[in-house]
């Protein structure tokens, strides 16, 4: 508004000609296909993977030259942008776990990596994961680089506070079924005051994954009122109504409550243990991990990708296949806590050894059995867009919504978000 | 983004356009009775940069978006690849409860942003008019905010506004009363938004609003004065009055930019999580029109809903600007 029109269409002139001189640019190195190009650009996302791994493996391969590139922002954002404008599309890109399922209805931007030698390895990956990158026709479009599996983080003073067991197999007990957890928590809130997980999304993240289909079947029909749903929105409030959600939903608030220690515990995947660790250092030695409430899910996990106009796919698929490899994947744990979906790196020094933050508990023998034993699920495309209004209601009803009101207004949200998206 | 740039170039836009034909008309007129159609050449090349950008970065964007709300646009499938629906996107965008969630908050983020602004920006005027030293620095000072990086202050007023930390919270607790809770509030989110516009905005009507006072004759006040009247009357029967093409313009001006808030809700509230991205923070209290519109076309990518968002916004808009725009007029009258 400050710019006059005419100052403001000049810059935009000069800008919008200095940016198409750039694309042209970029254009005619970024698209080959001949098969046997010496170049490789590789997209990823930083913390996706261990930065080490990516640039020593490159250096190690020969046949063509792999220049990964750590792209900030809207990751899917900027893939999806480049993809469908055709230039500048990387050969290798990553995908992150939340967008998979609506990349695989554009699975023809993918190279098929069953025909360049994937259904060899497919077992070596988490079953569950692997599939969740298959298409309905088979064909598989990315490599599983890391999981989810999720599980019950507490505090070891304040279960024991609460007069509950303490030893991690214990307390798996404990809290092995909803109800128990929730005994649990309301037995902690009462012995110290303090919640046991973050707020109640959380719980409804945890819940959603556990089921087989959530808010689109897998014949893809509506299904946003289902049992599925409202049993996992029910659990979530019941954290609310019982007082053992912190109700807290800001990151600088989550790390003071984590500090102060007015938040004790979480259910949630592997990864989210980075969370706790890094926003509350004080409390390092006090956490524990056991199981999760009614059995392991996944949330969260990344995939390693080719597109169709890869210039090298032989050399691209070898390169992903070996960053994947139990060595180097056990690698990316140690640097960049990415939890693999490498099963055989479970039995590597880098994830066996007791963790500090945990009070020296070897937490791999948790997460461990979690990630063989995870449900295959089905994701629909349109999950993501749907599940939003019921987060936004359940932060409502932190808020003091009524419960009721706000499932309703979270169903007629989503339907409508679900009719506009094609869904019947 | 085909949002920002017609409506942000149609305010002054307008007032270029009608001043370059009538310069263009005394230009061609003298060329016409020296009877000589070839010097007409140079002239049309001398505006053809600016249609030519205007059709690219305005006219082709507008087009582009009217026929997407047509559309359920394929991501990958591009223009070739995407599917008439008439008015389907429409039927939805009316019965979108989030839709007037969005409206609702706009409006009132424009009415928390843009009245105090404008007040301030007045008072801020007269009292630069009236210092007689350190004029240019108080204009540089006043006009500055407006030049820098949005995002750059947001983050800034975000660490001001923060809950715990904030330096805010921390003055009210220091004079002993309890802290807002800024950011989670759905009331105190937009006045953190409305503080945020006004900040930006408030010195850059004040430079509009002082050069409206300087245009006013000394000799108005002159006579005034010796009709008695001191600096208050003379604010309200004098400049005040004379201003008034000028305050039609800021709110013009200010109602398209404030009900088009978008940078400021999606720094502070933008990614708090993978799963809800760009929703509008808590209860989606600063969940604006245009933000709704990014949602739904950049992050669910759904680019033809998102331009009938974009279309409905425009209808918005336009509906009070018209509003203004009368109530200005009718002042005008009288």
């Amino acid at each position: 508004m400050s710019l006059s029109r005419r100052s403001f269409l000049l810059t935009a002139g000069l800008l919008g000609a200095a940016g198409s001189s750039v694309l042209t640019a970029c254009g005619s190195g970024g698209t080959g296909g001949a098969g046997d190009g010496t170049e490789l650009a590789f997209w990823y996302w930083a913390g996706a993977i261990s930065d080490t791994v990516v640039e020593d493996v490159a250096a190690a391969t020969s046949g063509a030259t792999i220049t990964p590139s750590v792209i900030g922002g809207d990751f899917k954002q900027k893939l999806t942008t480049t993809l469908s404008a055709g230039q500048s599309v990387p050969d290798i890109t990553g995908v992150k776990g939340e967008d998979i399922a609506s990349f695989l209805t554009q699975a023809d931007a993918f190279l098929d990596l069953n025909e360049l030698g994937a259904k060899d390895i497919a077992s070596t990956f988490s079953a569950a994961k692997y599939a969740a990158a298959t298409t309905k026709e088979g064909k598989q479009i990315g490599l599983p680089i890391d999981l989810g599996p999720t599980a019950t983080y507490y505090r070891e003073d304040s279960f024991a506070a609460a007069g509950l067991p303490t030893d991690p197999a214990a307390a798996g007990e404990a809290v092995a079924t909803w109800d128990g957890w929730f005994d649990a928590a309301r037995k902690v809130k009462a012995a110290t005051g303090a919640a046991s997980v973050r707020n109640s999304t959380d719980i409804f993240a945890v819940a959603l994954a556990q089921q087989p289909s959530t808010f689109v079947d897998a014949d893809g029909t509506w299904a946003g009122e289902s049992d599925a749903v409202k049993k996992s929105w029910d659990l979530a409030v019941q954290s609310h109504t019982d007082g053992v959600s912190g109700a807290v939903f800001d990151g600088t608030g989550y790390n003071q409550a984590l500090a102060a220690g007015t938040i004790v515990g979480h259910v949630g995947p592997a990864w989210f243990g980075l969370d706790i660790a890094s926003g509350a250092p004080d409390t390092s030695g006090k956490w524990r991990v056991t199981q999760c409430p009614d059995g392991p899910a996944n949330i969260g996990g990344s995939f390693l990708t080719l597109t169709t106009t890869c210039r090298n796919p032989q050399v691209a698929f070898e390169y992903i296949k070996t960053l994947l490899s139990a060595e180097n994947a056990a690698k990316s744990f140690t640097d960049a806590s990415v939890f693999p979906a490498t099963l055989a790196a479970y039995d590597l020094p880098a994830l066996t050894a007791g963790q500090e933050f945990y009070g020296g508990q070897a937490t791999i023998e948790v997460f461990g059995p979690a990630a063989q034993a995870l449900p295959t699920v089905y994701d629909d495309p349109n999950n993501a867009a749907i599940a939003a209004p019921y987060y936004t209601e359940l932060s409502n009803v932190e808020g003091g919504k009524d419960a009721t009101a706000a499932w309703n207004d979270a169903v007629s949200a989503a339907k409508q978000i679900a009719q506009r998206a094609g869904v019947q | 983004m085909t949002l920002t740039a017609p409506s942000g170039a149609a305010g002054p836009g307008a007032a270029a356009a009608s001043a370059g034909r009538g310069r263009k008309k005394r230009l061609i007129r003298p060329a016409r009775t020296g009877g000589s159609q070839q010097r007409l050449g140079p002239v049309y090349l001398a505006i053809t940069p600016f249609f030519a950008l205007f059709g690219v970065f305005v006219l082709v964007p507008v087009v582009f978006s009217i026929w997407l709300s047509f559309q359920k646009y394929s991501v990958l499938g591009g223009i070739g690849g995407s599917e008439f629906v008439g008015l389907r996107n429409f039927e939805f965008l009316v019965q979108d409860a989030t839709f007037r969630r969005a409206i609702v908050n706009s409006l009132l983020i424009w009415v928390l942003g843009t009245f105090p602004m404008l007040a301030m920006a007045l008072v801020v005027a007269a009292m630069i008019n009236s210092v007689t030293k350190l004029k240019s620095f108080y204009r540089l000072a006043y006009f500055l905010p407006n030049v820098t990086s949005i995002v750059a202050v947001t983050l800034f007023f975000g660490a001001l506004f923060s809950e715990q930390f904030g330096l805010i919270n921390q003055a009210l607790e220091g004079l002993g009363l309890s802290g807002v809770p800024w950011l989670t509030d759905p009331w105190a989110m937009k006045v953190v938004v409305a503080t945020l516009i006004t900040w930006q905005w408030c010195g850059y009507n004040a430079i509009l609003y002082l050069a409206g006072m300087q245009a006013i004759p000394g000799e108005v006040y002159e006579a005034a004065a010796l009709d008695g009247a001191g600096p208050v009357r003379q604010f309200w029967s004098i400049t005040l009055p004379l201003l008034r093409p000028v305050v039609l313009f800021t709110t013009v001006i200010s109602t398209i930019t404030t009900l088009q808030t978008f940078t400021e809700p999606q720094v502070l509230f933008g990614s708090n999580t993978a799963v809800n991205p760009n929703s509008g923070g808590p209860g989606q209290g600063a969940l604006t029109m245009v933000l709704y519109f990014y949602q739904q076309a950049f992050n669910n990518n759904d680019y033809g809903y998102g331009a009938a968002i974009a279309m409905g916004v425009f209808a918005v808009v336009l509906v009070f600007v018209v509003i203004n725009f009368r109530l200005a007029r009718t002042g005008d009258d009288r």
